[in-house]
């Protein structure tokens, strides 16, 4: 009888021979792989948590007071969280039958490609979903829809330690097999299931999006190691490998847009999304052509 | 972050004297990367800031600097006039970060209270391009009492930089005091080294007030 945990691994490595790395040369990908090895370096797993980054942050601090630390790319998974919450504190419901993990990663890279993180998270969620047969499109950054309604969401947050270790923590939420929501987000939100009409393995999808996130996350060390090598920054136009993975999968450009740094409690303006420009920022037109770049901030699609 | 002399005796009259016989801010321009230069202005004219709404506004065209056929159109930041333009270099390929021009920007007496203060306070700056939001606990007691009676210290979890979705504390790192300035709206996008707060040892509040009732007072 396999463990839950066994056969997310056993999914995990079933997925690595399956990824789709057409685009690069075996040394490229062996590269990519090692840099992204980490990911679910150790797995622990919850009937119920309140949330997977509050018991990470718990971790972290045991870890801390034995003298060691955190093991990169550890992944704390939860059937059901009870207490789990997105950006500005809003509610994320969190069910059984969805996919609810946090991931920690040591905050090791340039800030020039640590910005690219939440990309390569929402890009990992968004192609492992795509496996199962929906026509999921990342939204700037990284909101994982499906005809405009929220399949997945991304949490990115840095914490400094006690001990001044610094992690980013990544928190991924899938609607898996729940087909049920609250009230409020009975228009905006839709499952796997309700998507595809039949029950999704959690298990293989786990699996499936930690062999995305191994990939994903390393070919963002990759693409610093290659940027570091030909002397070029984001700001001097150099193309990112991990945000032009990220853009096959993104359908802003071109849509009619309403921004804000809080959208929901205080949009800004109206633009049409032109461009992603090489560092990630997002290239909107306003009505008197003139054209603004948001590094940060929010968008609903109008 | 920046350090300065807020621990150390201010001498108003000499700070007062330099900005009355020279009220004026010098903003150097610098190259933004290599490239062949060709200016789009000269020596004593007028230029603009950025403006509009959300500053989408692009300010007065200063130079064009082109690399490998790809020209980008630097603009002006702030209002002013040309003072120098390194004319020599029209036409030549510079690398980066050489000075092009100098824009000579009028202070307003808000500006110069401000410029006093940034020497007197201790500045905590703005690590990445990024927007910026006060920490829960920060933002909870500014509400309450006023920023001027939130006292901070080395360590303390403050502020929280938002950048691509992603939420990171910054920590406060400079000398214990009150926050006496705020010098960003929560959720604006400030630039990196820009100042976020200026930091007053409860001690010294007495005398910053001074300044700048001397100077409200003093300046036309």
């Amino acid at each position: 009888m396999y463990s839950p945990l066994q056969r997310i691994r056993e999914h995990q490595q079933a997925f690595l021979g399956q990824l789709d790395t057409h685009a690069f040369s075996p040394s490229a990908v062996e590269k990519i792989l090692a840099y992204g090895a980490p990911v679910g370096a150790a797995l622990e797993h919850h009937t119920q948590l309140n949330r997977c980054m509050d018991r990470l942050q718990q971790l972290i601090q045991e870890k801390e007071q034995q003298g060691r630390v955190l093991a990169a790319g550890t992944v704390v998974l939860a059937d059901v969280l009870t207490d789990s919450s997105g950006r500005f504190d809003r509610a994320w419901y969190a069910p059984e039958g969805g996919v609810w993990l946090a991931m920690a990663w040591p905050d090791i890279l340039l800030p020039e490609f640590t910005r690219l993180l939440p990309f390569a998270v929402g890009a990992a969620c968004c192609r492992a979903v795509r496996q199962c047969g929906v026509d999921a499109r990342l939204k700037w950054v990284n909101d994982v829809l499906v005809a405009g309604k929220k399949l997945a969401g991304i949490l990115c947050t840095t914490l400094q330690s006690s001990g001044g270790d610094r992690y980013h923590l990544l928190g991924v939420g899938i609607n898996g097999n729940n087909q049920v929501f609250p009230m409020e987000f009975q228009t905006s939100a839709t499952s796997l299931r309700s998507e595809l009409s039949q029950e999704i393995d959690l298990a293989e999808l786990t699996g499936c999006l930690l062999a995305e996130l191994r990939w994903s996350l390393g070919l963002l060390h990759y693409d610093e190691e290659q940027a570091l090598a030909e002397g070029g920054s984001c700001e001097q136009g150099r193309a990112s490998l991990l945000l032009a993975l990220w853009q096959e999968l993104c359908d802003t450009v071109g849509q009619r847009v309403e921004y804000g740094f809080n959208i929901q409690q205080k949009p800004l303006y109206r633009a049409v999304a032109r461009e992603i420009d090489p560092c990630g920022g997002l290239v909107m037109e306003l009505e008197d052509r003139s054209r603004v770049t948001e590094y940060s901030g929010e968008i609903v699609y109008l | 972050m920046s350090s300065n002399s807020s621990n150390q005796e201010i001498h108003f009259d000499k700070i007062l004297g330099q900005y009355r016989s020279d009220p004026y801010n010098y903003v150097d321009m610098h190259t933004v990367h290599t490239g062949t230069v060709r200016f789009l202005i000269e020596e004593g004219a007028e230029v603009e800031g950025a403006s509009g709404e959300w500053m989408h506004k692009p300010g007065t065209r200063l130079y064009e600097i082109n690399r490998e056929r790809n020209a980008k159109i630097i603009t002006s930041k702030t209002n002013g006039t040309i003072s120098s333009v390194c004319s020599e270099l029209d036409g030549q390929f510079v690398e980066a970060g050489e000075k092009l021009l100098t824009i000579r920007h009028p202070l307003k007496k808000k500006e110069i209270i401000e410029g006093i203060l940034q020497e007197v306070l201790f500045l905590f700056e703005a690590p990445e391009r990024a927007r910026y939001y006060f920490s829960m606990d920060i933002q909870s007691r500014i509400d309450q009492k006023g920023a001027r009676a939130v006292f901070i210290q080395p360590g303390d979890e403050i502020i929280t930089m938002s950048l691509m979705k992603r939420d990171t504390p910054v920590y406060y790192t400079g000398e214990p005091g009150i926050i006496h300035s705020v010098y960003f709206t929560p959720g604006d996008s400030i630039d990196q080294g820009q100042p976020l707060i200026g930091v007053c040892a409860e001690d010294k509040l007495p005398v910053v007030q001074k300044v700048i009732t001397r100077v409200k007072a003093e300046w036309e």
